[in-house]
């Protein structure tokens, strides 16, 4: 059994509507649990990337560079969920507008 | 990994070593003064070890890091800034924070990512160190847990810059998809295809963000602005200065600005910069955003020496100009954000307004920031103009007049603002009797703003250290 080969324009192209969809939304959500999740899925289309990058070339690297992705995202998901509990505890909302404190 | 590899390696394995057994030991002993005591020991241990890892030369670990005299270089810089850092934050996070343990190993993991971003060589050490890094300051920005300011800046911080972090590595993935290869060496390929060009302009345009740099420093007033003031000038040091390390050993190693159009883009984003900066700053009526601005054209500044690595001005003078500048910039952001931190002991001091008098109230802490003010604006006889005429020779050897232009243009507006805190500090008042809680603060910014005026007069060590450390650079 042959198994198709996916094009590795295709898989970039879905990498990077991945990370344009990613994009949109850390710059139209308010709601800082919604502004996390769009980061991650700029993170995971990096990661698919670096797969298919790696998958092209025939060699592990794009892989590891996928965990090392992995790894990363899940340290920051942890510092970024603690300010999380700590602006609801502070300012009643999750919307990113009521801490508005400093002037920009 | 060889054994030659492994005494290379010593400064990081004494770092993170100690780190690790910081985290035990604050499990047992919760007492301020040890675990600043701890924090210098091992920043202490860090700084010997780079003599003992000279020794083994320059030395490739792997394809992952080049551990050679410019990351040592840096290393020592970054290792001297987080020492100040620390002892300056006790005092200042004591009152903020009901732990206050847990910031000096978030200080030193920092440290440790700087420093992997000064020496690494390969995407994945890239990655790991700017992360190291960045995670680190999040925690360390929101660290005061009864303040408001610090948290937003803090979420602020956090999602700005892990859309820069994404950028680069969507970057490095289409620059790796190209050429087959992550290490910095061969990342230009050889025929400049549309999607090389894509990802190198991403990687770069990340750096410029985490460089704060016009059209990407929308963050920095307000990460400094909410940030403590220790933290400010960790970020505004440390942080900035291992990206500009690193961004000046991608670009010499990878040539990626011999293609035309990240030269002149390059080029755009430090000629607006500067001139935005400055600009900017002459509107602000806060210290911190003040000292914001001025970084942005700061970063600006450092372009010229990024940029001469592509010109007639050859690899080794950029590198010796980038060195140079950026340890008179660490000096005399230290001693200005140190000078702040010292007066906002129990509450913070951040308006232009509460230094007006400060000659009469405070003259040594007064005389501190005049000094590193007139570093700043590049005034003879400070550190600040020795790093600017180095940057003014790059750039005209370099033939990069454009950059030159706005390097003069940018220096005289900053004159007045920078004159204007002075002034501000000489309004004739009655002298009070303020006197320092603590000696160490005091004692730190004195010995930072000596070193602006003694490296000003006397720079032949400090050019001689940098050429020393490059003599490697590069191969």
């Amino acid at each position: 059994m042959t198994v198709p080969v996916i094009p590795i324009e295709h898989v970039l192209a879905l990498a990077a509507a991945l990370f344009v969809m990613g994009l949109v939304g850390v710059l139209v959500r308010r709601n800082v649990i919604f502004l996390l999740m769009s980061l991650e899925i700029m993170m995971n289309a990096c990661g698919l990337a670096f797969i298919a990058a790696g998958a092209k070339w025939g060699q592990p690297d794009g892989q590891i560079m996928f965990m090392l992705i992995l790894a990363l995202a899940a340290a920051e998901v942890a510092v970024a969920l603690g300010l999380v509990l700590q602006l609801e505890r502070r300012f009643d909302s999750l919307d990113i507008d009521t801490a508005g404190e400093l002037s920009g | 990994m060889t054994g030659p590899a492994l005494t290379a390696l010593a400064p990081y394995i004494v770092l993170a070593g100690g780190t690790t057994l910081m985290l035990l030991a604050v499990s047992f002993v919760r007492r301020g003064p040890v675990t600043l005591g701890m924090t210098l020991a091992v920043l202490l241990g860090t700084l010997g070890s780079i003599g003992f890892a000279a020794n083994a030369g320059t030395q490739h670990v792997d394809s992952f890091l080049l551990v050679d005299g410019y990351a040592h270089f840096f290393t020592a810089l970054f290792v001297l800034a987080a020492a100040a850092t620390a002892v300056l934050t006790h005092g200042y996070v004591d009152r903020r924070a009901a732990q206050r343990e847990e910031f000096y190993i978030l200080l030193l993991t920092a440290t440790l990512g700087a420093m992997t971003m000064a020496a690494a060589a390969h995407f994945g050490a890239f990655l790991l160190g700017m992360e190291i890094l960045s995670i680190s300051l999040y925690a360390m920005i929101a660290y005061p847990d009864r303040e408001r300011a610090p948290l937003e800046a803090s979420i602020k911080y956090l999602v700005l810059s892990g859309v820069a972090s994404t950028t680069i590595l969507f970057g490095m993935a289409l620059v790796y998809g190209e050429t087959g290869t992550m290490v910095f060496a061969q990342a230009l390929g050889s025929d400049g295809s549309v999607l090389l060009r894509v990802g190198q302009g991403m990687i770069l345009a990340g750096l410029a963000f985490k460089l704060s740099l016009v059209p990407f420093h929308m963050w920095t007033p307000d990460v400094y602005q909410g940030a403590p003031a220790p933290v400010t000038g960790f970020v505004a040091t440390v942080s900035k200065g291992a990206v500009a390390a690193l961004l000046l050993r991608y670009v010499a190693t990878t040539e990626v600005l011999s293609l035309e159009s990240l030269f002149f883009g390059l080029s755009l984003i430090a000629v607006v910069s500067m001139v935005a900066g400055n600009v900017l700053a002459l509107l602000q009526d806060n210290l911190k955003r003040l000292l914001a601005y001025s970084s942005i054209a700061h970063m600006g500044y450092l372009l010229i020496a990024v940029l001469a690595v592509a010109s007639a001005a050859g690899t080794e003078m950029a590198a010796e100009t980038g060195m140079v500048y950026l340890v008179g910039y660490f000096v005399m952001t230290l001693a200005a954000f140190g000078v702040m931190t010292v007066l906002s002991a129990d509450d913070d001091v951040e308006d232009l307004a509460d230094y007006e008098g400060l000659f009469w109230r405070r003259p040594l802490l007064a005389a501190v920031l005049a000094g590193a003010a007139l570093s700043l604006a590049g005034i003879p006889l400070t550190v600040g103009f020795i790093a600017k005429f180095y940057l003014f020779a790059a750039g005209v050897q370099g033939s990069l007049w454009l950059l030159v232009w706005a390097l003069v243009i940018g220096s005289a507006i900053g004159v007045y603002y920078y004159l204007r805190i002075v002034f501000s500090m000489t309004k004739q008042m009655e002298a009070g009797d303020e006197t320092a809680p603590t000696w160490w603060g005091p004692a730190t910014v004195v010995v930072l703003g000596a070193a602006i005026v003694v490296m000003g007069v006397y720079p032949t060590p400090l050019i001689d250290a940098a050429r020393e450390a490059i003599r490697a650079f590069g191969g």
